[in-house]
């Protein structure tokens, strides 16, 4: 009977990660963990210069150096490519054609492949690599997207200019004069900084066409595995039924591995072309210099009020870049629709331009759209000092009251089950918001500078096209114990375990008994991948579809076997029971057994077996989660370095599978929004060269840079089945608005402001140096 | 990030090593804890027909005390030399070790291997050259001796000829009432430093500096003393000192570059206030000692 309590309570409890003893222990098994017969190693060519005319390859003494197997070059990949090479839900988005996997008229970025050296081992690769004599002209690179529109040069020839998209919205007379006339206003430009995702395990694939079975094997570290089935079917000209792909344990995505790139799928057309499996795990300088990059990008905020602080409406100028082969390209559309976010804003005009480089390509970041947020947030402080309010008491006067609900963003789209007050005053209480302004007085009288900053946000899980649905398909096995298969997986977010907790609560079976399968093409139905932080609401509601029509049949079969109602059959800990008679029970291993091999004993004209498919699918455009972060720092006035001193998040995601996974996920995020407003930086110098390609100079945090983050939850269920909210990007979404507006709180003291990320020592001297400090 | 091909010799012996160095001349480069030199061959940056391993060789271990001086043989790793009770007599080195890199390094890290790769923005060569701390060095023609201040030339460049070793570096342990701060700023603790200064003072019975030291590293091309500041501060009274300015004055004659960190003026700025910050600390700890 407890048994049985604990384990109806399973869905919102802190159970350990099913994953955790694996990883942390130096057992999970990753894509270079793969070996397989007569593998080969593969090293890229790449380009040094951010741009210019190949004029010829030759390959011969790299092709006769020890352990190589073949040199490749665009001349013998490229024609091989049976269809276009873009990741299936971005095909039509983001880079022009003609398709391309390697380089063969010009190289577009520093890092760009023109040659693949395949050789027994990767050294050998790599010194062969060095053997390649590259002929190329030098021409004149795009290298800063802030003039790219204006540039003679042209990122691809084809095009009539650098314009990759976006949708350039002059200013309505309307909202003109209302910004121009309102008794508040404030106009500020922000930049971001350019920042990549660095999953702790770079990229990887093992590509292995059988010709003998005519069939690939794909072993790889990707978000998506069913489109990398898709995507190589497609290259390569074979069918789909001809691919399995396999993800293993993958070490972080962020967005990275969303997609399959050109670099993959030059491993994967070199094994066809070949014959023989070949292996390529990227290494870190490759990652940092040509994997992918985000965020790179401004905005100009002109935002009002009137004499009440009611905020009346908001003009946004956004340009970004999306390098020279954008996968999925910008996501500024994305931050159109929730710019206004949580508050009452009742004008939005949004304006954004999206523009190649001959830099590294633009792909999904963690919160890709995340831009909004971060220009809103300074913007309403800007507005709030302007005024003479603290920024807390502008975000009360204009946050969505919770009986305000539903409410229209001025996109036209409908706002409702969230809760953007309730966080701000919890993280406002938690963090002891009118506490901390007393003692800055104090430390300030003192003379040191510290600053509190609000992050407050409303975050969209798109559920757009095929982000709409996701399977889940669940098999009771003879002996009771249950496997769960699911097409998309996890790269850290511990799906292994928030599922078997839906299981074990939605089915009624002991949560040790749930065993999760993932990302295998060849065992798990056809997903979309993981990403867009729909894993719990799609995924889980898939998942809890599933559990609940496995549990139907179970009920059905105990009935029928234990002479009983249906409705009277109660299902727990593993054990089908007449409710009230503990002894009339037949457990689930027993059901089971009987379901395969024990026919007759059925219901009458029952299909045997005990699993089921369940595809989920949402009807909404997008679901909404939100938080507010709030942060206090000090910023030394001699060096201008940033300490944060306090870190609090108010997250509302729903129900709470597991408040440790929840948990988990935000303050992932919250380090990389941490890291990206004051360490991370990837600088390209004006030709174009990158100049951050190790960790020396490309800072990450690390454990002695972050503080303890303290959550608090508030829990507003979703609508889908069992009520999960997305909380996968919120973390780093939230984080670097309250950071810079932290360190702006401080910096104000002196009169002192900073509107380019990263907050860096050098620039806040800059900043305190301009006036007079 | 493979390096390319290379030879790796292992010599157990002083000599052995010397002769393979002799032998290979440009073309062999001495592997000590590999901390730098390993990240540089795997980038490609560095690359060397033939690696001489030193780590075996039982005579560069070692830490002793021998009259007023200090010796750490240059094998010694650095954090075997951050927990030795005798290295406690060097303030400043004591103060030192455990800034470099993080623990993982120091385990691998050497006290002569830092010191000979002479990175200008390290800790260990600017502690030698503040200290006037000697190098001693074996090559073919037997040993010699050579004083901090001449063994630095530039960034990673000393006097070292190709066929020599640093076998071990002889610290100082200045007498009288002394006191010694060393001062970095780094992006991240773990970091090179952005601006980092080492300093020693000596007080006399009178209350006047006896002897002063201000060293930089991360400020120019190799690590600098400031030998204007010193001399402003010695014959002064040691209470009442505008350190404030002499910290000024000890950070504008440097000569520091500009980087994706900060410029040229960031770093001075910076340089003067851990300036001011550690003659503070190393005034107010020799008028107590």
């Amino acid at each position: 009977m407890t048994f049985a309590a604990a384990s109806s309570r399973l869905v919102g409890s802190r159970i350990n990660r099913k994953e955790d003893p694996r990883l942390l222990t130096g057992r999970g098994r990753y894509v270079d963990d793969v070996v397989v017969p007569d593998m080969l190693n593969a090293a890229f060519a790449r380009s040094d210069i951010a741009r210019g005319r190949i004029v010829s390859i030759e390959t011969t003494a790299a092709a006769a150096a020890p352990g190589v197997v073949a040199v490749l070059t665009g001349t013998d990949l490229n024609p091989l490519l049976a269809g276009p090479i873009a990741a299936t839900p971005t095909l039509g988005m983001g880079s022009p054609g003609p398709h391309k996997v390697l380089a063969d008229d010009e190289v577009r970025y520093v890092g760009d492949p023109y040659a693949m050296v395949v050789a027994r081992s990767r050294a050998e690769a790599e010194d062969a690599v060095e053997l390649i004599e590259l002929d190329v002209e030098s021409l004149v690179p795009v290298a800063d997207y802030t003039t790219a529109l204006l540039s003679d040069e042209r990122v691809h020839p084809q095009l009539e200019d650098n314009r990759a998209g976006g949708m350039v919205q002059p200013l309505d007379d309307e909202l003109r004069t209302l910004l121009e006339s309102a008794p508040y206003s404030a106009t500020d430009t922000f930049v971001q900084n350019r920042y990549l995702a660095v999953p702790m395990e770079t990229r990887g694939i093992v590509a292995w066409w059988d010709p003998g079975r005519m069939s690939f094997d794909i072993w790889v570290s990707t978000q998506s595995p069913h489109d990398v089935r898709t995507v190589t079917a497609r290259v390569t000209g074979v069918s789909e039924n001809q691919v399995r792909v396999q993800m293993g344990d993958v070490g972080g995505g962020f967005g990275q591995k969303a997609y399959l790139a050109r670099d993959e799928q030059i491993v994967i057309l070199a094994s066809y072309h070949l014959g023989c499996p070949v292996k390529w795990i990227e290494d870190r300088r490759e990652n940092l210099v040509a994997a992918t990059s985000s965020r790179a990008e401004r905005a100009t905020v002109s935002i009002a009020a009137d004499q009440l602080g009611n905020i009346l409406g908001v003009r946004v100028d956004h340009i970004d870049e999306v390098g020279a082969y954008p996968m999925a390209g910008s996501a500024a559309m994305m931050g159109a629709v929730i710019f206004t976010g949580p508050y009452r804003i009742p004008k939005l005009s949004f304006s954004t331009d999206s523009v190649y480089t001959n830099t590294c390509s633009r792909a999904p970041y963690r919160g890709p759209w995340q831009i909004e947020t971060y220009v809103r947030e300074q913007a309403v402080d800007s507005l709030a000092r302007n005024m003479g309010l603290d920024p807390i008491e502008l975000r009360r006067r204009n946050v969505l009251q919770r009986d305000q609900l539903p409410y229209l963003l001025p996109i036209g789209l409908s706002l409702d089950h969230v809760s953007p007050a309730e966080t701000l005053e919890q993280a406002a209480a938690m963090i002891d918001y009118d506490g901390f302004r007393a003692w800055q007085r104090q430390e300030f009288a003192a003379g040191r500078l510290v600053g509190v900053g609000i992050g407050l946000y409303i975050e969209p899980q798109s559920a757009m096209g095929p982000y709409a649905a996701e399977p889940a398909h669940i098999r009771i096995q003879p002996d009771g114990s249950t496997d769960v298969y699911l097409g998309s997986g996890s790269h850290g977010q511990g799906i292994e375990t928030t599922t078997a907790q839906i299981v074990s609560e939605n089915v009624g079976v002991p949560f040790d008994t749930v065993k999760v399968h993932q990302g295998d093409t060849g065992t798990t139905p056809y997903a979309f991948g993981t990403g867009g932080s729909r894993s719990g609401p799609i995924l889980g509601a898939a998942i809890q579809l599933a559990a609940r029509d496995l549990r139907s049949k179970i009920v059905e079969i105990a009935a029928h076997q234990l002479e009983a109602s249906p409705d009277d059959i109660e299902v727990t800990g593993g054990v089908a029971a007449v409710r009230g008679t503990p002894t009339r029970a037949r457990t689930i291993g027993e059901i089971s057994r009987s379901a395969y091999l024990d026919l007759g004993a059925l219901p009458p004209g029952m299909e045997p077996g005990l699993e089921t498919l369940k595809r989920y699918k949402t009807d909404m455009p997008f679901l909404f989660s939100n938080a507010c972060h709030m942060c206090t720092v000090e910023v030394d006035g001699s060096t201008g370095s940033v300490r944060i001193l306090r870190f609090v998040v108010s997250e509302d995601c729903g129900v709470m599978i597991n408040p440790s996974v929840v948990e988990g996920q935000i303050a992932g995020g919250a380090v990389q929004g941490i890291g990206g407003a004051l360490l991370e930086d990837f600088i390209y110098d004006a030709d174009g060269n990158p100049l951050t390609t190790t960790f020396l100079d490309y800072l990450l945090p690390t454990a002695s840079d972050v503080p303890q983050i303290e959550y608090g939850h508030v829990e507003t269920p979703a609508t889908t089945p069992g009520g999960f909210k997305g909380v996968g990007e919120g973390g780093a979404i939230g984080a670097p608005a309250a950071v810079a507006n932290a360190v702006n709180d401080a910096l104000h003291l002196v009169g002192a402001r900073v509107r380019e990320a990263p907050f860096s020592p050098a620039r806040i001297v800059e900043a305190l140096e301009a006036v007079g400090r | 990030m493979k390096p390319a091909p290379f030879q790796l010799h292992i010599p157990s012996t002083l000599e052995e090593a010397v002769g393979l160095l002799s032998q290979h001349g440009e073309e062999a480069k001495v592997l000590a804890g590999g901390q730098s030199l390993v990240p540089l061959m795997a980038l490609r940056l560095a690359r060397y027909e033939h690696l001489v391993d030193v780590n075996r060789i039982a005579a560069l271990q070692g830490i002793a005390r021998e009259g007023g001086w200090l010796t750490i043989g240059a094998m010694t790793r650095q954090t075997t030399a951050e927990a030795h009770r005798d290295v406690a007599l060097v303030p400043l080195l004591h103060q030192a070790l455990p800034l470099i890199g993080h623990f993982q390094i120091r385990n691998r890290g050497t006290v002569g291997g830092s010191t000979a790769h002479a990175d200008p923005a390290s800790e260990l060569p600017a502690v030698a050259l503040a200290l006037d701390a000697e190098m001693v060095i074996h090559g073919p023609a037997g040993g010699r001796v050579v004083p901090a201040r001449e063994f630095f030339v530039s960034t990673w460049t000393t006097g070292l000829k190709p066929d020599e070793i640093l076998t071990a570096v002889r610290y100082p342990v200045w007498p009288g009432h002394c006191g010694f701060a060393l001062e970095e700023f780094a992006r991240r603790s773990g970091d090179f430093a952005i601006a980092g200064v080492a300093c020693g003072l000596e007080v006399d019975q009178d209350g006047d500096v006896a002897r002063a030291a201000i060293a930089y590293f991360g400020m120019a091309p190799t690590a600098v003393r400031a030998s204007a500041a010193e001399a402003a501060l010695v014959g002064s009274p040691a209470r009442g000192a505008d350190l404030a300015e002499i910290a000024r004055l000890a950070a504008s004659n440097t000569d520091p570059g500009d980087d994706i960190h900060g410029s040229a003026g960031f770093r001075r700025r910076v340089a003067a206030h851990l300036t001011e910050r550690a003659l503070e600390r190393a005034l107010r700890e020799s008028i107590h000692a």
